[in-house]
């Protein structure tokens, strides 16, 4: 059977809803399947990978250090929306630093969510 | 013909999701596809308790899901991190975690992540309903 691939979208910034902790344990998941996955960070999810985070100040565990070990689990496609960094003044040097992170433009997002097999987002 | 799975994180009366969902899955089995495996997650796991008791002139969602697993011989999973956070357990969590009850209706079954994936693996489209 062929693998399917799965592009897991964050678009939602942390802490304010749980989508981003949710939507990482069902990567960190399907990794173990060996299904090939990409993290797609756009819109207000690039403040997902803000470096400094510290959530626990309002009692929420910080899962901002988990994006790091995506490669780890197998995830080497940590896409980061370029237009979404400009719009909110961020640059990459301000996100944790995960190997194999890269920018790309909402065009070659677009091309990537029509060419998955399977699309998740909370 | 395709095979589909769900994916339901709308918390149960509060949004439409729910709702949506369990007309959406009627509609794919009258056209003749399969639905292989209803996942909830997040706040959709809510749905699996057998206490909810809205009016009487209400559809009840629980009940809803339950009579079209059981016609329909679907598998209705709840994500076990989620559901035991928002207090919906089965007797061996219950137990499990020392909690004093259990509530989970019997239509459903608590499970892990991985039958989300494998989900995914086995069918042809996953529709998510938020």
């Amino acid at each position: 059977m062929m693998n399917k691939s799965i592009c897991i979208v964050f678009n939602k910034a942390p802490y304010g809803s749980q989508a981003g902790r949710e939507l990482l344990d069902i990567a960190l998941m399907a990794a173990a399947f060996d299904m090939p996955i990409t993290a797609l960070f756009v819109e207000q999810g690039v403040y997902q990978l803000l470096k400094g985070q510290e959530p626990d100040i309002l009692d929420i565990k910080n899962h901002s250090a988990t994006f790091k070990a995506l490669p780890l689990y197998g995830i080497e496609d940590i896409l980061v929306e370029e237009d979404a960094l400009q719009k909110f003044n961020l640059n990459v040097q301000e996100l944790v630093e995960i190997d194999g992170l890269k920018t790309i433009s909402s065009s070659h997002a677009q091309s990537l969510l029509a060419n998955s097999d399977f699309i998740l987002t909370l | 013909m395709a095979t589909y799975s769900l994916l339901v994180t709308a918390n149960p009366y509060s949004s439409q999701g729910q709702l949506s969902a369990i007309q959406f899955a009627k509609t794919l089995l009258e056209q003749g596809h399969e639905l292989m495996r209803v996942f909830f997650y997040a706040d959709g796991v809510l749905v699996a308790s057998r206490l909810h008791a809205p009016p009487a002139d209400e559809i009840n969602l629980t009940k809803a899901w339950a009579k079209l697993a059981i016609e329909k011989d679907i598998e209705l999973i709840a994500c076990v991190t989620a559901a035991n956070k928002r207090g919906i357990v089965n007797v061996a969590e219950a137990e499990r975690n020392a909690l004093t009850g259990n509530n989970l209706d019997p239509a459903f079954e608590i499970s892990g992540l991985g039958q989300l994936t494998e989900a995914m693996l086995n069918s042809d489209r996953l529709i998510t309903f938020g």
